[in-house]
């Protein structure tokens, strides 16, 4: 690939990035404690299509959530590729019924999956109700912080430290070194 | 993409092993599971055919703790190695932060392994990506079989860009340390290159990509892992594409979590490869539900009797009293 063309390419991705500040976190999380207590669920993970968790809410102490939010994103893209395949634009919610719990995804606006887990307390209905009023709040939210990333590319700069290359250097030595 | 949480410090990248069919990848990961410090590896995930072949994708998280103050996670995934399943394929490389294409080293994969490489390119094309500007290794895998081609012959076939490359043989353990070395710091390096590029800065307290907050990541990290986890999938081993198996017989990975410690024990020792890899977990059948389940119908049965017994006897008592 030419480099202008590479170059080209980086800055789409760079300009691509969310840029999520302290209060969207915290407006996000209103809104997703709002959802549990109005649904009745047990938690809801906030999962970008990556396969990266961008929050959760609810008792999810004893569930290993990366790996959930790794399989659940997993399990969009493959149903996504169904839809593709079946000439569907996407599948926009997916419903996993276990014995007790049972596990419910939404889409969020085009980049992120709002997962929803609950048990016989409350009922499939109920639970898709809230959900997708959430999902439309939280698309709202994220349309806001785009427009505003928009208006601002440029984000400040980081604040990795100078520091940060050698002590990488010392930490893969400690864990990777054999 | 890297997900930077300048909030929290946190950091969390994407790492995907790539290759052919059966060229270690998940031997790799499941080495990394083995050796790694227990404060920082999380559970092996393994969703795979009973056939011995990754389905979807194998995924283990990696926390190497506090870097320069900031909270850094690898999040390692592998691909299935067959050109059946290459749409799974395409679907974990999105996002990725850096990779590791494992090749067999055999000189009668050669052909596999360039047809997976030019198959990575097109699949990361499609995602706007190219391979040039993502941090990338090669790892040279089987390094100690009798038909393994010379590096200089591997080099040139499978690296023209010169891309850093390392000899392994991970069924031993050999060489998976390093290659992931090299690959998180060449990860780490790019985040720091692009840093001031990467939006969000402590005084706006603002994250970079979606990622997680300081109440959500409180969250108690699960280190202590029980061994390998596989998801027992419906069995599919006879769609894997034919006439592979017989070439591929003397190449199996290590059964499970046993056999690459003792593998990894007695380096010097020939590969020891077991036939067939350890019997996935399954969940154990849903007896107890169902008993509820019907238990709860019994008791529903028994109050309708009851309540029609009851209606009864209220009418047949109504119409003696009215006729007494």
């Amino acid at each position: 690939m030419p480099k202008q063309m590479r170059q080209q390419t980086d800055a789409q991705l760079r300009e691509s990035r969310l840029v999520f500040y302290k209060h969207d976190i915290q407006t996000i999380d209103s809104t997703l404690r709002d959802f549990l207590s109005r649904s009745k669920s047990k938690a809801a993970l906030l999962v970008d299509k990556d396969g990266h968790l961008i929050t959760q809410e609810g008792s999810t102490e004893k569930t290993d959530t990366d790996t959930i939010a790794a399989l659940v994103a997993g399990c969009f893209a493959a149903t996504r590729e169904m839809a593709r395949i079946l000439g569907e634009d996407e599948f926009s919610a997916l419903f996993h019924q276990g014995r007790k719990d049972n596990l419910q995804l939404s889409l969020v606006g085009t980049r992120t999956i709002l997962g929803v887990l609950f048990d016989d307390t409350t009922t499939i209905g109920m639970v898709r109700l809230y959900a997708a009023e959430t999902a439309r709040k939280l698309s709202s939210t994220f349309r806001k912080i785009i427009a505003r990333a928009d208006a601002d590319p440029t984000g400040g700069s980081s604040d990795i430290g100078a520091g940060f290359s050698e002590a990488a250097a010392n930490t893969l030595e400690n864990v990777f070194g054999e | 993409m890297v997900q930077i949480n300048f909030a929290n410090k946190e950091i969390q990248c994407k790492v995907v092993y790539y290759g052919p069919g059966m060229s270690g990848k998940t031997t790799n990961l499941e080495v990394v599971h083995q050796k790694a410090p227990q404060t920082a590896k999380g559970d092996l995930t393994s969703i795979a055919t009973e056939g011995d072949r990754t389905l979807f994708f194998d995924f283990m998280p990696l926390d190497l703790g506090n870097i320069a103050g900031i909270k850094t996670k690898f999040q390692l995934y592998t691909v299935p190695g067959q050109v059946y399943y290459n749409s799974t394929r395409k679907l974990v490389l999105q996002g990725v932060d850096g990779i590791v294409f494992v090749a067999d080293s055999q000189g009668d994969k050669i052909e596999e392994c360039i047809e997976a490489i030019e198959n990575l390119k097109t699949n990361l094309t499609e995602y706007g990506r190219d391979l040039e500007t993502i941090p990338f290794v090669i790892q040279y895998n089987k390094r100690d079989l009798p038909g393994a081609l010379p590096i200089e012959e591997l080099q040139a076939r499978l690296n023209p860009t010169g891309a850093p490359y390392f000899e392994a043989v991970a069924a031993t353990g050999e060489g998976v340390f390093p290659t992931l070395k090299a690959l998180a710091s060449l990860v780490l390096e790019s985040i720091n290159r692009d840093k001031g590029d990467v939006p969000g800065s402590s005084a706006r307290t603002g994250v970079s990509g979606p990622t997680r907050p300081a109440a959500a990541a409180a969250g108690p990290r699960r280190v202590a892992a029980a061994g390998p986890r596989r998801v027992a999938p419906k069995p599919v081993a006879a769609q894997a594409p034919a006439g592979r198996g017989p070439a591929r017989a003397t190449q199996k990975r290590p059964a499970g979590r046993q056999s690459a410690a003792a593998a990894v024990e007695a380096p010097s020792q020939p590969r020891a490869r077991p036939a067939k890899r350890a019997e996935p977990m399954r969940r154990p059948a849903a007896k107890t539900g169902k008993v509820k389940i019907k238990e709860r119908a019994d008791k529903g049965r028994l109050m309708l009797v009851l309540a029609v017994a009851a209606v009864i006897i209220g009418a047949v008592g109504f119409v003696v009293l009215k006729f007494l």
